[in-house]
């Protein structure tokens, strides 16, 4: 009785793979290599667009700046009230914040001063100020606490103000938040204690941000804005997010360069096998259909040979991709992407497994090797076997 | 069983078999004598439904055999022949077993059956003390025998033995003709193409054909 799948095929093909194990496992090794390369790109790709959008989402919907001269500077904090009058708008709220930079460790921290009242910020930061009041100290991100606790600041921290003095605040808090990639290089204080850190004049702050009952009308509410106070720059949530992207983009473009040099190596592989039959493997396919086998029984062992080989490969590219992204932090292809990070305090890839990218590197790998074992077999096969085992 | 009905085959400008007329009996022994060039490989090859003719008809227990499509011919390869070719054309790297299962594998039979085959036929050509091993470690005579255990575990009606024993010494030879015997005496048809002398007197062959450029010149 016969059975649906032919086991003595399969066993056939992976003996097969066995007799050839000097080209097999060359092939094995690029292929391998070259899945590991595209998945953990793509993963990478995937966590950054995911803190991205995260990001984006918590962001206000319209920022608005002040502008002298074409340059950026504190705003007055009275303006508030004016664009509160305006139809549509929810609330206005003056952010006092700023970058503080850390000499010792070369790297920026940023400072946000905040009234537990306040409701600009996101759910993460109400639950922070209720869980740990901020008036004494200040709560900073995970990535801050891993920084200065490399230069002994364990329970407090001594910032440099503008005019030389310093300012001790205790850690109250580090939290460890979901939106890592924002908030890593997070410090949270009281406003008194960012306007002093940061030199900030009291009356003023450094930007507004705006909340309106209905996001279709954040553009007309923009141009109103604009119109009451042209020597502002109003930023809409949308724009942020064109920015981001575009930032991402060009880091992307970087590696579209490496992108295409691995491609470009695994259709030199592809070819090679292509053109590449040897003359043991054209007098096996001789022998074969002489002892009975057909083109199509040639072609399946072909296929298995083929599948279970670049099969293995990719299994093996994905766990390491993931292994390299996820456990070791992808070190070097991270930073290709995240070209500023050493101004930044280190982040944490967040896990995400995206079965689309799955499916693409398969899809880009796999079935492509396949068909270039299948093809010269088949060329080979519908050949005369006579000729080729005599 | 075998008939050969007006048979030509041209490559490009040149008739490697001109107007062949044979028919061959079931059990009969054939050998096919010539010198290179005259056509013995290609009548193989015909009959073996490896190559089509360009003109004429073979039929194989009355069924024509000439104009199969590859999955038929392939059918037809599986069920009725056993090939002994002059180099034995073993796989390299695979065991003595492995080789012989080949003709096996496209059938996907069950494991009881594959087995049963495959001791029958390793006992009957003393191969079986060898079983697992690498066709690379086995003496000439021992490939042979494996070889002739492959030909023979789809327990074909015929043989087709190209040059077999070209590259063999004399006890060799002498040890495949004895082969040939026991499987004559099986009721096989067997059709062997040689330059061996050995062969041409062999008391138990029921014909022997003369062939020179494609043409059948003497059949006795």
């Amino acid at each position: 009785m016969k059975n649906k799948i032919n086991l003595y095929l399969i066993e056939y093909a992976l003996k097969s793979i066995f007799r050839n194990k000097l080209k097999n496992s060359f092939i094995f090794f690029i292929f391998t290599l070259l899945i590991f390369f595209l998945s953990s790109v793509f993963f990478i790709t995937n966590s950054i667009k995911t803190e991205l959008n995260a990001t984006v989402d918590s962001l206000p919907q319209i920022t608005i700046q002040q502008l002298n001269g074409g340059r950026i500077s504190n705003i007055e904090s009275y303006k508030a009230d004016n664009i509160l009058a305006i139809t549509g708008v929810q609330s206005v709220n003056a952010r006092v914040w700023g970058y503080y930079y850390f000499a010792n460790a070369g790297a920026n921290f940023t400072i946000i001063g905040l009234d537990s009242f306040e409701t600009q910020y996101k759910d993460l930061f109400t639950k922070l100020v209720q869980n740990h009041p901020i008036e004494d100290g200040m709560i900073i991100g995970e990535g801050v606490k891993n920084l200065i606790k490399d230069h002994y600041y364990d329970k407090y921290f001594n910032f440099i103000k503008n005019n030389g003095e310093i300012k001790k605040l205790d850690i109250i808090g580090v939290f460890n938040s979901e939106l890592s990639f924002e908030a890593n290089d997070i410090i949270v204080t009281t406003k008194e204690n960012a306007y002093d850190i940061l030199g900030i004049e009291e009356e003023k702050a450094t930007d507004l941000v705006v909340s309106i009952s209905n996001p279709e009308e954040i553009d007309t509410i923009k141009n109103k804005i604009l119109t009451l106070f042209p020597d502002t720059r109003v930023i809409t949530n949308n724009d942020l997010k064109v920015s981001y992207q575009n930032i991402f983009d060009y880091k992307s473009g970087i590696f579209l360069a490496l992108f295409s040099i691995a491609i470009f190596t695994f259709f030199m592989i592809v070819f090679d096998k292509a053109t590449g039959v040897t003359s043991n493997e054209k007098k096996e396919i001789g022998i074969l259909k002489s002892l009975g086998w057909s083109i199509d029984d040639i072609l399946k062992e072909k296929f298995y040979e083929s599948f279970l080989l670049s099969f293995m490969a990719y299994l093996l590219g994905i766990s390491l991709a993931l292994f390299f992204v996820y456990i070791l932090q992808a070190p070097l292809l991270k930073e290709i992407f995240m070209g500023y990070s050493n101004l930044k305090p280190e982040f944490v890839l967040p896990f995400t497994l995206d079965f689309q990218t799955l499916f693409l590197v398969f899809f880009l790998s796999v079935p492509v090797y396949v068909l270039s074992t299948i093809i010269p077999s088949w060329k080979i096969a519908t050949l005369d076997a006579w000729e080729v085992i005599r | 069983m075998i008939e050969i009905k007006n048979i030509t085959k041209t490559y490009k400008d040149t008739k490697a078999l001109d107007t062949v007329n044979l028919k061959f009996n079931k059990g009969e022994l054939i050998i096919l004598q010539g010198a290179s060039g005259s056509g013995k490989s290609t009548l193989l090859s015909l009959i073996a439904a490896l190559h089509k003719p360009t003109e004429g008809e073979i039929l194989v227990e009355d069924e024509p055999i000439s104009k199969l499509t590859d999955k038929f011919a392939a059918n037809y390869r599986l069920n009725n022949i056993g090939f002994i070719f002059q180099k034995y054309n073993l796989i390299s790297n695979l065991t003595v077993r492995e080789n012989i299962l080949t003709p096996l594998i496209p059938q996907n039979l069950s494991a009881t059956q594959v087995e049963t085959r495959l001791q029958k036929v390793m006992q009957q050509f003393q191969i079986d003390h060898k079983e697992n091993e690498e066709i690379q470690n086995l003496s000439g005579g021992e490939q042979q025998r494996v070889a002739i255990a492959r030909a023979h575990i789809n327990d074909p009606k015929i043989i087709i033995a190209d040059e077999p024993t070209a590259n063999l010494d004399l006890k060799l030879s002498t040890n495949f003709i004895t082969i040939l015997k026991e499987l004559k005496s099986q009721n096989k048809t067997i059709i062997i193409a040689t330059h061996d002398p050995l062969f041409f007197d062999l008391e138990f062959a029921d014909k022997v054909i003369k062939m020179e450029h494609g043409k059948v010149i003497q059949c006795s």
